[in-house]
């Protein structure tokens, strides 16, 4: 059944559609090839259209008056037998299935917090963070991956500069091609970060570091020594916090017969177990009892809230030939003595062997240091961003005290505690730290 | 003979300009000679011009002759042998000297060299390298006073090369159709660098193509300023009555190379020689001697003139600054 | 109100310049007595007389020529190239005469040479072209492209009154397609500045002519996909509206640059360049340019349309973009 389709010719180079005029021929009626079938009209020209075939007129598509695309099949020339075709819709665009997207949700960006006049508004990294998440422990002398290293975008690396964020930070997380870091992966680190920073990627207006040093004057012979990448961020982290909070350190004695002689007695059952005791284990518990009941002082401050947190993990800072880390006890309030000394020592073995993973050394809520490790008095430590107060332990030295008006010796330590005025009022300070004192003086012998 | 060609013996004797007109007509033509001899063989030799020069020597009736009646509201598109119509619109010879200095009073304060010079005040239209581009411009020129029903003539200037051109053809035509108010001058002198008309074209004369265009045509002497002056009055005169345009050929020759840098060393010295004999300076000067319009010592201190007057603007021209460097970005669009 | 297509706009807007100002008028072939191939000058004949609407002799050069002088002589002329592929037969005209008139001997030279350029219509390699960048590589003059009828007839308008050489090239597939209504009033788009067709946030695709509708379309397939386009039509190419493309880029971070010019010397190049000088630091992945390839335009169906830059190649790119 041989069919011939009538389409709606183009009269010319931007005509797209054409209006039929008149039927020439009613349907069922024979045709000759070449001869006028229909009448069309367009914004150019009114013309015959002359049949491409002899046969029959077998269908009609398209009514007199009616304006379609060209192209489109107005008609049909069959031999005579055939069926009516079933009328054909003009031609449409064919529309692609969508396929699924691949990629990151649209970025929602960071909420507007509140602007810190402080580079405050940072995000930054403290010194025990400086093990890049994932990454082995490495030795310290290693610099920090450079951006070239961690695939990113031009755009990628200016919001990462501009928020002091280092691009190894997001090693392995990109979701873009390749793994590359997206814009949507920065900006969402940076907010998850629980940092304040300004929306980017609007250039900041202020500096996003610290007013540079001056430069260094002096005219004699020089050793010049690039600082270690764990320095750096230890240097960096001191001065930063150091212009966040509002230091304020107040200082106690406390004699420490009492937990000696505690420590005398439980050593040897300690050792059997192979752990060795230590006075640092009493002062942990007393500091994790006295935090329980003084919650301000294991806070953060985030912007004009204060973030009571639930667990209570003391840190305790490490000196190391190549620098400092603080190892976290965590929940150190549900833990006795024993419980306490197995975890220092563990913690101190690993610290010293370079074997703390990330796990060991974030999420600390209080600290603990130890400055009269070397036989000096005290010291005034800098407190561990974004806690609110740190403790400082200096030397046990045996002291005459006055006791009921008598002279005694008595083995005296001298704590300090550096805090967050911001925070903590000197009233407060003072009570928690009486607290610890209380409970040291009175430990129980038996 | 083509019934549209116009020669010597088929139009009227010459009826003679006023003792002004004459007077106008040699100093211009001896300012010209003068002005190009000391920017060609002196100052381009001395190192003291920027870029290439390009003379009508030999040719300066053409010029002088076509513009030294023109009215100041008509307009004309010079080629580069037209000096004299340069001079006779009002540009300066310090202004033209700077030009070729490269100096920022020069007619395009450097932005362009040598004879690349207009001036819209002066009803002088600059032409660019690619010659034969003019002549359409000087259609659409005739075909804005036909527009306004103004009785003002544009006058082409250009040379038996350029009629090789598309765009002479094109030009050409479409005056003719729209028959417009535009006086074409062809400049034959015979050589377009080192090609001779032979190479050229298949013609005898470019004059010959008139009537393939539908308008008069007329072959003058160019060596002859009255005959030049003479033919282009009469093509004035039918422009301004609107009878559309002529082509009018002036014969003449090319007496130095092509430029300041070309010897001409493939003229055959003959050629040279011949139409030395027929300088039209020389030629005019005997004519005015013997009419008595003027004598030996006038014309010394004419001359005298001339020196004084080019000698002042050289100094001062040479003088003139250079433009600024930023002055590069100047003037590409409109700038309020 | 009725609307009005994209070559009645055009032809409104020479028409109502022409009612204004005595000294424009129209010069071309086929444009008196047959009102323009395209019809853009029917009845203008009528209306103005043979002195002002000029039936010429087949001279592209020469029409570019005799406008030049009557523009010197302080006329306002719009020659017409009756298909923008002939304007190169008017090349040295326009970007030597006129182009560096005002810089030589400060003679402005306010000419408007106007011409359907573009494809899509079965028209072959010599009625399709897109010549825009020999004009856009020439400093001197100015280059225009509208999309919309609106443009078509302020931008027409704005050619015809500037004080420097105007080449407009209208699009000849858009030339009924395309109907929007239009104001009343005496509205001119001013040369040079670009026109935001869809605000968008994650990419930008900066394009002109017939093309801003292939983003458009392109648009809409990818919102369903959850991926925002912004449309830039730049609607002048010299100058060109370098703000708005920065301001853009800036803001989504990732830019698609679209045009049917074919791409080896297409203003794709220009921009990627200024793109990469000005905005590096803005950018979340590579600048892409989708054009036509580098060969004349084809003149049967399937070449044609491999040939012409089509809505599946700015989705399939914006997808590919989106992952980076």
């Amino acid at each position: 059944m041989a069919e011939t389709k009538v389409i709606m010719p183009q009269m010319g180079e931007s005509i797209f559609e054409g209006t039929i005029t008149k039927w020439l021929k009613k349907k069922g009626e024979r045709i000759e090839r070449d001869e006028p079938l229909f009448e069309i009209s367009t914004d150019k020209i009114d013309t015959e259209i002359p049949s491409p075939a002899s046969g029959v007129v077998q269908d009609i598509l398209v009514k007199e008056g009616q304006t379609v695309q060209i192209n489109t099949v107005v008609a049909v020339i069959g031999d005579g037998s055939g069926k009516p075709a079933a009328k054909e819709t003009p031609r449409e665009e064919q529309k692609q299935a969508p396929k699924e997207v691949k990629g990151p949700a649209p970025v929602a960006g960071p909420t507007e917090e509140t602007k810190k006049e402080e580079t405050a508004a940072r995000t930054e990294q403290a010194p025990p963070q400086t093990v890049p998440q994932g990454a082995p422990q490495s030795p310290p002398q290693k610099e920090a991956a450079s951006d070239e290293d961690i695939r990113s975008s031009p755009l990628v690396r200016r919001i990462a500069k501009e928020n002091n964020v280092d691009l190894s930070a997001l090693s392995g997380k990109g979701t873009g091609i390749d793994g590359r870091i997206t814009k949507s992966d920065i900006l969402s680190y940076i907010e998850q970060s629980g940092k304040k920073e300004t929306a980017s990627p609007a250039p900041p207006s202020k500096p996003s570091t610290a007013p540079a040093a001056p430069p260094m004057k002096f005219t004699g012979d020089v050793e010049r020594v690039q600082l270690t990448a764990m320095r750096k961020a230890i240097s960096e982290h001191m001065v930063m916090s150091r212009r966040t909070s509002a230091h304020v350190t107040t200082f106690f004695e406390v004699d420490c017969s009492r937990i000696l002689k505690t420590k005398e007695k439980l050593q040897p059952d300690f050792e059997q177990s192979g752990v060795r005791l230590t006075v640092t284990p009493f002062f942990v518990q007393a500091a994790a009892n006295a935090l329980k009941r003084f919650p301000i002082v294991n806070s953060s401050l985030d912007g004009d809230t204060i973030v009571y947190k639930r667990a209570i993990n003391i840190g305790i800072a490490v000196s190391l030939e190549w620098g400092l880390i603080v190892p976290i006890i965590k929940n150190a309030d549900e833990k006795n003595l024993l419980g306490l000394s197995k975890i220092l020592n563990d913690l101190g073995e690993r610290a010293r062997n370079k074997k703390l993973t990330p796990e060991d050394v974030k999420d600390g809520t209080f600290t603990i240091t130890n400055p009269g490790q070397y036989g000096g008095l005290i010291g005034t430590p800098i407190i561990n961003q974004p806690q609110v107060a740190i403790m400082g332990m200096g030397g046990i030295k045996k002291r005459a005290v006055v006791i009921d008006d008598a002279i005694a010796i008595r083995p005296i330590i001298l704590l300090s505690l550096s805090f967050d005025h911001r925070v903590i009022d000197g009233a407060v300070a003072d009570q928690f730290m009486a607290d610890i004192q209380k409970q040291l003086e009175n430990w129980p012998t038996s | 003979m083509k019934s549209n060609i116009m020669t010597r013996d088929t139009v009227p004797p010459i009826t003679l300009p006023s003792e002004k007109t004459l007077l106008d007509m040699f100093y211009y033509m001896k300012l010209t000679r003068e002005l190009e001899f000391r920017i060609e063989r002196k100052l381009y030799r001395q190192g003291r011009i920027v870029g290439g020069v390009y003379v009508g020597r030999g040719q300066e009736a053409i010029a002088v002759g076509g513009c030294v009646d023109l009215r100041q509201d008509d307009v004309v598109c010079p080629s580069h042998r037209d000096m004299g119509a340069y001079l006779i619109r009002g540009m300066s010879l310090r202004t033209i000297l700077a030009q070729y200095m490269a100096r920022k009073t020069g007619a395009t304060q450097g932005k362009d060299g040598n004879m690349h010079m207009g001036d819209l005040s002066k009803g002088l239209i600059a032409f660019v390298s690619m010659l034969g581009d003019s002549v359409p411009v000087a259609m659409g020129i005739g075909l804005s006073f036909k527009m306004r029903r103004q009785d003002r003539v544009v006058l082409c200037f250009f040379g038996d090369g350029a009629t090789s051109r598309g765009d002479w053809h094109e030009g050409v035509n479409m005056a003719a159709v729209s028959k417009v108010p535009v006086v074409f001058i062809c400049n034959n002198n015979q050589y377009a660098y080192s090609t001779p008309l032979e190479r050229q074209m298949a013609v005898e004369n470019v004059a010959d193509r008139a009537e393939a265009y539908g308008m008069p045509g007329e072959i003058v002497d160019g060596n002859d300023i009255l005959e030049v002056w003479d033919s282009v009055t009469r093509a004035i005169q039918r422009a301004r009555a609107g009878e559309g345009p002529t082509l009018i050929e002036c014969k003449t020759f090319r007496m130095t190379g092509h430029s300041a840098h070309d010897d001409a060393g493939y003229v055959p010295p003959e050629l040279f020689e011949f139409w030395e004999e027929r300088d039209p300076i020389k030629r005019f000067e005997r004519f005015l001697m013997d009419r008595g319009v003027i004598d030996k010592p006038a014309i010394e201190e004419l001359e005298g003139r001339i020196n004084r007057e080019i000698d002042e603007a050289i100094q001062i021209a040479e003088k003139d600054p250079f433009p600024e460097p930023e002055d590069c970005l100047k003037d590409v669009y409109y700038e309020e | 109100m009725a609307l009005t297509t994209y070559v009645e706009a055009i032809r409104q807007g020479i028409w109502e310049e022409m009612e204004k100002d005595e000294s424009v008028f129209v010069l071309g072939e086929d444009v008196g007595i047959y009102g323009g191939a395209f019809k853009v000058t029917a009845g203008m004949l009528e209306r103005f007389g043979e002195w002002r609407v000029i039936d010429t002799p087949i001279s592209e050069s020469g029409i570019v020529g005799a406008a030049i002088g009557a523009a010197l002589m302080g006329m306002r002329p719009v020659a017409e190239m009756q298909f923008a592929d002939f304007i190169s037969c008017a090349f040295d005209q326009i970007t030597n005469f006129a182009a560096k008139s005002r810089y030589r001997w400060g003679a402005g030279v306010p000419i408007v040479v106007r011409g359907p350029s573009g494809g899509g219509v079965h028209g072959g390699p010599f009625h399709s072209q897109n010549p825009e960048m020999y004009f856009v590589h020439t400093p001197g003059l100015k280059v225009v492209c509208p999309s919309t009828a609106y443009d078509a007839k302020g931008l027409i308008k704005a050619a015809i009154r500037d004080p420097d050489p105007v080449i407009y090239f209208e699009h000849k597939f858009l030339y009924r397609r395309v109907k929007e209504e239009l104001p009343s009033d005496d509205f001119v788009v001013p040369i040079g500045k670009a026109a935001i067709r869809r605000k968008g946030s994650d990419m930008s695709v900066i394009t002109y002519g017939a093309m801003v509708y292939v983003a458009l379309d392109a648009a809409k397939e990818l919102e369903k996909q959850g991926i925002d386009l912004e449309v830039i039509d730049l609607r002048s190419l010299l100058p060109f509206d370098k703000e708005a493309v920065l301001e853009s880029v800036k803001k989504t971070n990732k830019v698609i640059l679209l045009h049917e010019d074919t791409q080896i010397g297409g203003f794709a190049g220009e921009l990627a360049a200024i793109i990469s000088e000005e905005a590096f630091e803005y950018l979340d992945g590579p600048i892409r340019r989708i054009t036509a390839p580098n060969t004349p335009v084809p003149y049967s169906p399937p070449l044609e349309e491999f040939f012409l830059p089509k809505v599946s190649d700015v989705v399939r790119v914006a997808r590919e973009l989106y992952a980076y």
